[in-house]
């Protein structure tokens, strides 16, 4: 507590701006015998370190990692899951709307409207469907594993996270495409 | 001098690129310095017991984590029914809700967001009591949730 106020408090004498490598060691035991502290109460020893908390640096985020399996399946098992769950949402919320508002809206139309869609798009909109689905299902029994306590070493995660991957393209490329 | 002016750009450039333009207009709460709160003699203060937060709402998550699987995978396997299409939209339903919880805790913080984080909860409950009567009319006029997505599937 006494260094941490010293820090802030710290009285240098007047001679700092002349230092020169011969005077080091005579300005030195000046330095020693000049310093002096100030007492300060609690409170003020807290607002110096709060101001000092201002000046450290941050540490850096995200972006200076290297990219790794593990942060990568972890983001992905988000994003898929809010977005299916956002389709989920859209879908039978959009159906409640349509029920109460009496809008022309139910799941004939939703149908002829896919049927309507080119073939390529068609295609394209099932594997935005079929992939997330399989990885998410596949990552959640990985997390389900996890959770039993079993696969928590680094092989563990590392082992089951390709197991994942090799699901997830095996199982959403044949409800994509055939 | 030139640590100084780095960690300065650092600071600047962090709050403009993590903070997406919807969420610009609205005030947060200013953090202190280290996001510290207090002295470190301050005792700690436990949240208050809350009967489904906790360990009780994780493992219910992961209740309903497992009997999804099996409810899940049936459609694929043994064709569906509306028992079985009902309970599995009805454990969906929970899963979402609680996935969409998970981030509003996550990126809505109270200790930043203040009251938002409450409204965020509250529409999220509302949205979930309404696509709770979505799911029962795709269960009831659509013939389940896997028939409808089965037809969009062979169109």
């Amino acid at each position: 507590m006494l260094a941490r106020s010293g820090l802030g408090l710290l009285r240098k004498p007047a001679t700092g701006a002349m230092f020169g490598a011969s005077r080091l060691a005579v300005s030195r035991m000046i330095v020693a015998r000049s310093v002096s502290t100030v007492k300060a109460s609690h409170e003020q020893e807290q607002e110096i370190l709060i101001a000092q908390r201002k000046n450290r640096p941050q540490s850096p985020h995200l972006t200076i990692y290297k990219p790794q399996l593990t942060a990568i399946l972890s983001t992905f098992h988000r994003l898929t899951g809010v977005a299916m769950a956002g389709s989920f949402y859209a879908l039978t919320c959009g159906l409640a709307a349509s029920s109460i508002l009496g809008l022309p809206f139910d799941g004939a139309s939703l149908v002829s409207a896919f049927a309507a869609l080119p073939v390529a798009i068609k295609v394209f909109a099932k594997a935005l469907m079929a992939y997330p689905f399989a990885y998410h299902f596949a990552n959640g029994i990985r997390h389900l594993v996890w959770d039993f306590g079993k696969e928590l070493t680094i092989p563990g995660v590392y082992r089951t996270g390709y197991i994942v991957l090799g699901f997830t393209a095996a199982v959403g490329s044949y409800l994509a495409f055939f | 001098m030139l640590s100084l002016s780095t960690r300065v750009g650092l600071n600047t450039s962090r709050t403009a690129l993590f903070r997406p333009a919807l969420i610009r207009g609205i005030k947060t709460i200013p953090q202190p310095p280290g996001y510290i709160v207090g002295t470190v003699n301050d005792a700690y203060i436990p949240p208050k017991p809350h009967k489904l937060e906790g360990s009780l709402h994780w493992t219910s998550e992961r209740i309903v984590s497992i009997g999804l699987v099996p409810l899940v995978l049936a459609p694929f396997i043994t064709g569906t029914s509306t028992v079985i299409d009902s309970s599995m939209s009805a454990l969906l339903l929970y899963h979402c809700y609680a996935g969409f919880q998970a981030c509003i805790i996550d990126y809505i913080p109270a200790r930043v967001y203040g009251a938002y984080h409450s409204y965020a909860m509250y529409l999220l409950t509302f949205g979930t009591g309404v696509a709770a009567y979505g799911v029962y009319e795709i269960e009831s006029k659509e013939g389940g949730f896997a028939g409808l997505l089965s037809k969009v599937w062979k169109a």
